[in-house]
């Protein structure tokens, strides 16, 4: 589909480029008389084929049901998009927009919600025990 | 799946996904965002952008965890040279950093008069208010921290954050009906939060785990956990395991289950919530059907590594498993 959509686009916009030049050489050319079929032809195809280019490649819709949409972020998890940061960092699809509350991993779970609450000591230490282990 | 990355660090860090974040620090350090230009030149040619800070901040974090200390304290220098000294974030980030430096109880408290020293120039840094109940809970007096946070909640209403980790300290000290409040609290700011919904049915479940009422509120919460997200694993597996319990507790048939709610009623039950009839038989029977059917197709898709399926945590899908196979035997 976006191998389409671009394929589309790019003949759309020469079309297009093609049927704005023609159209502007005939008037210069030619003051009073009438624009040749053909161009408008062109013209007209030149911008069917730019809009159904700009519709194909365009991102998936979201869900517009709250219950599907927040389904498919608990189903799909965060995934790349294909972008990145200058870091190197890649930008992550939308997550669970109430992580930060730290509710999903239960009662004493060791999610990393709530960072003002962050215990950094408690991680050290958690850190610091595997190190030891593995270290074994 | 856990990847480590730094912009958005996945909801679990284990101790090795910890080290595969903090191995980003040389290449993070060795390349400052801000320029070293004059001040007009540096604006049209810098290369921070709102990202590097988050980066920056979230692999101090990281450093912190690992106990790689001089590259927290460069990523801290850092963050201070751009931000300023008295950033209220920089300020809680910098006390973080100091609690994680101290070695003992007695050095720790010195990190908290610190912060007593700053809340008494600005009592409304929140960020430093909620470090402090931080560090009351690191030295174990869970009790005063559960004061200083009800202080905090009364100044600030509002802040889900604060609600939902004094509804954690209450539920950690078994004390179930403040923990039930504190939640219901968060789900008044954030109606939405199916995990909210969740954890509340969880905390009413294990209020009273043999009781119908408590167990009826369980099943409401869960249920709608799971019409807020239809794939939220937790809101299915406590709504077939809710409705398990239940169905043994439930009247056979309509008229009876009346006049068990009006008994109820006799009984002076303290909340408006016990006023609620049981639901019906048919209807929890239904409801497990349902949360069976959509757990099995879960659990199948997940094992399957189906595109689109994989986002689950592995010990919850396993959970969910068994608790099928249960229900099978």
């Amino acid at each position: 589909m976006p191998f389409l959509g671009t394929t589309l686009n790019t003949v759309g916009l020469l079309f297009l480029t093609h049927a704005v030049y023609s159209a502007h050489e005939h008037t210069a050319t030619f003051t009073h008389a009438a624009l040749p079929l053909d161009v408008t032809f062109e013209l007209l195809v030149s911008i069917a084929m730019l809009s159904a280019g700009i519709v194909l490649s365009s991102p998936d819709l979201k869900p517009i049901q709250w219950s599907q949409w927040a389904a498919k972020i608990e189903r799909g998890g965060r995934h790349g998009e294909g972008k990145w940061t200058r870091e190197g960092e890649e930008l992550l699809s939308e997550g669970d927009p109430y992580a930060f509350l730290g509710l999903d991993k239960g009662i004493g779970g060791k999610g990393e919600g709530r960072r003002g609450f962050w215990d950094v000591r408690g991680k050290r230490k958690e850190y610091a025990e595997w190190a030891r282990e593995g270290a074994k | 799946m856990a990847t480590a990355n730094l912009l958005t660090p996945p909801t679990t860090i284990t101790p090795p996904t910890a080290l595969a974040l903090s191995q980003k620090a040389p290449l993070i350090l060795a390349s400052p965002p801000t320029s070293t230009l004059p001040w007009p030149l540096s604006l049209l040619f810098t290369r921070e952008t709102p990202e590097s800070w988050t980066i920056h901040e979230n692999l101090l974090l990281a450093a912190l965890r690992t106990g790689d200390d001089a590259t927290a304290r460069s990523l801290l220098d850092r963050l201070t040279a751009r931000f300023g000294g008295t950033n209220e974030r920089i300020v809680a980030l910098r006390g973080i950093y100091e609690e994680a430096l101290a070695g003992s109880d007695a050095e720790l408290e010195k990190v908290f008069e610190g912060y007593e020293k700053v809340l008494k120039e600005d009592a409304t840094n929140f960020g430093v208010r909620k470090r402090r109940v931080a560090v009351l809970k690191s030295l174990g007096r869970v009790g005063d921290a559960i004061t200083a946070l009800t202080v905090l909640v009364e100044n600030s209403p509002t802040d889900a954050e604060a609600w939902a980790e004094l509804g954690e300290l209450y539920a950690v000290a078994g004390a179930w009906g403040q923990a039930i409040f504190c939640l219901e609290e968060v789900l008044l700011y954030m109606p939405n939060a199916w995990s909210a919904h969740a954890q509340l049915a969880t905390l009413h479940y294990l209020s009273a785990p043999a009781s119908l009422p408590a167990l009826a509120l369980a099943l409401r919460h869960f249920s709608r956990a799971v019409e807020l997200n239809s794939s939220s694993l937790r809101g299915l597996y406590g709504l077939k395991l809710i409705a398990q319990k239940l169905i043994p507790l439930l009247p056979q048939s309509q008229s009876q289950s009346q006049s068990v709610s009006k008994r109820n009623n006799n009984n002076n039950n303290p909340t408006d919530d016990d006023d609620l009839p049981p639901p019906n038989l048919s209807t929890v029977q239904k409801l497990e059907e349902i949360a069976t059917s959509k757990l099995a197709e879960i659990v199948r898709l997940y094992t399957a590594g189906k595109s689109g399926w994989t986002g689950f945590d592995e010990a919850e899908v396993q959970a969910a498993r068994e608790l099928l196979g249960k229900a099978e035997r």
